[in-house]
């Protein structure tokens, strides 16, 4: 009974302790500040965000980032939580590309308008990668191939229903052609291994897996769904160049949940822009191996709108293999 | 080539690396020597330690780790008959009677620490001579490949379990299912997810491991700690190197063994406790003190000693150049492999020599260091097995729980952890055997996905698997040894037969 009493005397005192705690803030940030990313440590999502926080805290005053992962459900928990987290400024999150798809998928609610979009520093598009004596130099002989021999060409995805799938599904729609999807789930290091192999003709997907193969000259490379040409691939054209309007990538954001104040939510951008306007932290990203965006603010969060739209018509129209 | 060799050694030779390297092999001796802690228990917590440093600094740490504990097993086998791990109970046969009746512990304790670092030495050369030429032949590997290999190695699971083969195939067949939850990665249908979005992810394997081979195992010790009276074992050891007559008795079993071991290695869902048996079992039947075995032999303390340490760089043959783990040790690099951004396969060798190099190297390090210790510190690391269990239990206990959650920050991993290290203790006491259950989940999905992946290749003809030679031939053998229980008894006794028709 004693030890009853006690305990719940203690967590009355604890708990009046953060509520003090959580009064007595002063300038923005007073206190350390957690990021979740919903995944896995040591992968693109992670080594990104962590990256882009590490010179954020240089060029913020008096922040302290705390990194927690929860890769639970695919990455839908750590998400969820950043959401439903209050919007105090002490608690972000990271979202990635999936966000936009999960909730066509009837996996989740969410979507991208419960948060405030601070900045996206990696957004990796889809390549598409063929061997390197493989009869097609171009996008468009690739094509004329693929209705030559239509189901015959084997293209290599990271999963069904994932997003180098969906990649693949888009060309067949926007190209009008058929090709087989063969799923390698435990990433695109299989893929590399397959396509080089010759067991598989092609693939769409990030192409920092296949650069060691692309300059050893035993893969190439015929188009990137980007923007703008990669840095890493500068001779390569991008679909949107050849006339179709085809832009996917796999992109991950620093974001804080909706309703965040203006005034913290503008010194985080500020932060997260001088950061990646810094030389050393856009090296510190090549060096990692990923290209570098530098997407602040309505820019980051126009491009996590702008998917929603294209996965929304996606899942509508495409009906995917059973 | 060249400037990639060299900078491996620069890196594995580096201050911190060789620091980690000790670390970790000192760490895997007193886990190994402490009976009750397995090596894979070992491996599964330090782990998430790993995280902390960069690149392959982790791995090698996690390298010394692995090495350290299966020799360090053959410590308290031999002081205590009691083996450290289930790799050195074969040596408690010769190990023990030798310390014991004999009156020899240093002279069996420098023969199980020359047979271990040669069996270790011997494979980490055998990786590095044998995983660039097999990840050539790899590349040429494709899902019905896949496929059959997985199926191998989960046919193994009638031989593993080697009390009762139902029992052993009820676990492989739980493994199996563990391994289907989550989301299906071939058509990105949800699978026993009963709407949990902890479950769309899968369970993970880590917190899997660590309960049923380290929670489980506390449990257990706890329980025996009641009835049992804590003794203080005096040791004295006398010498520690081998006398040169006995270098010259143990000479070929030292490499039959090791030849074994690193054979044994390379089969997926094997192990060095496995290994130690056929080695000891074939040094005896090879032996010419064939009558000698079991009264403190030393060619039966060499042989089981070298074959489980042989079995390491064997192991990491798979595990590097196909990406399958060639026992739960193995599984869990993979992992951390992963984690560091190298991806094993058989494009690691042209992505990223420099790591492999240094993997290579640190393997062989690892060995050496774990001699040195051996020849050095056997006295200090004897020790460890008068460590009473009521400090051992509490401490374990905690880094169950702290490396589960370390790993991935996930409460429910820690549930999880702790549901299957209740499960693990109740199937322990019903004699199911852990490595089934473990091969079942790390082998289910990689056997399920390369098989609906190949059949997606060959749109839907099973003939893939019968027109492709490699495939055909590991489909074979995993139906010969996934039947071995029914005939091997019929084929023992027909070899008895004959042996005795020849004397006769």
């Amino acid at each position: 009974m004693c030890k009853k009493i006690t305990a719940v005397l203690l967590s009355i005192v604890l708990g009046a302790a953060l509520l003090t705690g959580c009064g007595a803030k002063g300038a923005y940030p007073s206190d350390d500040i957690e990021v979740i990313v919903p995944k896995g440590a040591g992968g693109g999502t992670d080594t990104s965000t962590r990256g882009l926080l590490t010179y954020m805290e240089k060029n913020f005053e008096g922040a302290k980032f705390n990194v927690t992962n929860n890769p639970d459900g695919g990455g839908i928990t750590g998400m969820v939580q950043t959401a439903e987290a209050d919007p105090d400024g002490y608690v972000l999150g990271a979202v990635t590309v999936e966000l936009d798809m999960f909730c066509f998928q009837g996996k989740t609610e969410l979507t991208y308008e419960s948060f405030d979009a601070i900045a996206m520093p990696i957004g990796a598009p889809a390549a598409l990668i063929v061997q390197a004596d493989a009869p097609y130099n171009s996008i468009d002989e690739f094509v004329a191939y693929c209705q030559e021999n239509p189901g015959a060409v084997q293209v290599g995805n990271s999963g069904a229903g994932a997003i180098w799938d969906i990649a693949t599904y888009l060309v067949e729609q926007e190209y009008g052609i058929t090709v087989s999807h063969i799923p390698y789930p435990n990433g695109t290091a299989d893929i590399a291994a397959a396509i080089t192999g010759g067991h598989i003709d092609a693939t769409l997907a990030d192409p920092s897996s296949f650069m060691t193969q692309i300059e050893a000259g035993t893969l190439k490379c015929l188009g990137v769904m980007s923007e703008d040409r990669m840095t890493l691939l500068p001779e390569v054209p991008t679909f949107k160049e050849e006339g179709h309007d085809l832009v996917v990538r796999a992109w991950a954001a620093l974001v804080a949940p909706k309703g965040l104040d203006e005034e913290s939510l503008t010194a985080l951008r500020n932060a997260a822009k001088a950061a990646m306007e810094s030389e050393e932290c856009k090296e510190y990203f090549l060096s990692q191996g990923i290209e570098p965006l530098d997407y602040i603010g309505d820019d980051a969060y126009q491009v996590m709108a702008d998917d929603y739209e294209m996965y929304k018509k996606v899942f509508e129209t495409i009906e995917f293999a059973e | 080539m060249l400037n990639n060799i060299a900078a491996a050694i620069a890196s594995a030779a580096s201050p911190m690396t060789l620091l980690l390297l000790i670390v970790g092999t000192g760490a895997g001796i007193l886990i190994g020597a402490m009976p009750g802690l397995s090596v894979n228990m070992g491996i599964a917590l330090l782990y998430p330690l790993t995280f902390a440093f960069d690149g392959v600094q982790g791995i090698i740490m996690l390298l010394g780790v692995y090495c350290g504990a299966i020799y360090g097993g053959s410590i308290s086998a031999i002081l205590l008959n009691t083996p450290g791990t289930p790799a050195s109970a074969a040596t408690t046969l010769d190990g023990y009677p030798m310390a014991n009746k004999m009156g020899q512990p240093g002279r069996a304790l420098g023969l199980s620490t020359m047979g271990s670092m040669f069996g270790g030495v011997f494979s980490a050369i055998c990786l590095m001579i044998f995983a660039p030429q097999l990840a050539k032949v790899a590349l040429t590997f494709s899902k019905a490949e896949y496929f059959a290999l997985a199926l191998f190695g989960i046919s193994i699971i009638t031989s593993v379990s080697s009390g009762s083969v139902l029992k052993g195939l009820m676990g492989g067949a739980l493994g199996l299912f563990i391994g289907t939850i989550g989301i299906d990665a071939m058509t990105g249908k949800m699978r026993f997810t009963f709407d949990s979005t902890y479950l769309i992810g899968g369970i993970s394997f880590i917190p899997v491991l660590i309960g049923v081979f380290a929670f489980s195992q506390v449990l257990s010790s706890v329980e025996s700690c009641y009835d049992e009276k804590y003794e203080k074992k005096d040791v004295k050891i006398d010498r520690v190197f081998p006398p040169f007559s006995d270098l010259k008795r143990v000479m070929v079993t030292l490499f039959r063994s090791s030849l074994i071991g690193t054979f044994i290695g390379c089969i997926p869902g094997t192990g060095g406790d496995i290994s130690s048996f056929i080695c000891y079992d074939q040094a005896k039947k090879w032996s010419k003190y064939k009558e000698n075995f079991g009264n403190g032999e030393p060619e039966g303390i060499v042989a089981p000693e070298s074959g489980n340490n042989a079995v390491s760089g064997g192991a990491m043959i798979p595990m590097l150049t196909l990406g399958i783990p060639g026992d739960g040790a193995t599984a869990i690099l993979l992992g951390a492999l992963m984690v560091q951004g190298i991806a094993p396969g058989p494009l690691l060798f042209t992505n990223q020599p420099m790591q492999v190099y240094t993997i290579f190297l640190g393997l062989l390090l690892a060995n050496i260091v774990m001699g040195c210790f051996g020849f050095s510190l056997i006295r200090v690391f004897s020790r460890v097995v008068n460590v009473p269990k009521e400090i051992l239990i509490p401490v374990i206990f905690m880094m169950t729980f702290v490396g589960t959650y370390s790993y991935n920050h996930s409460m429910t991993d820690v549930y999880v952890m702790v549901f299957f290290g209740i499960l693990g203790y109740f199937m322990n006491k019903t004699q199911f055997s852990m490595s089934a259950i473990i091969l079942g989940i790390i082998l289910g999905g990689t056997a399920e996905q390369n098989f609906s992946g190949a059949l997606m290749m060959s749109k839907g003809s099973f003939s893939i698997f019968f027109t492709r030679p490699i495939c055909l031939i590991f489909l074979l053998i995993s139906v010969l040894s996934l039947m071995s229980p029914l005939y091997g008894q019929t084929v023992k006794k027909i070899w008895k037969n004959r042996k005795e028709n020849r004397k006769g």
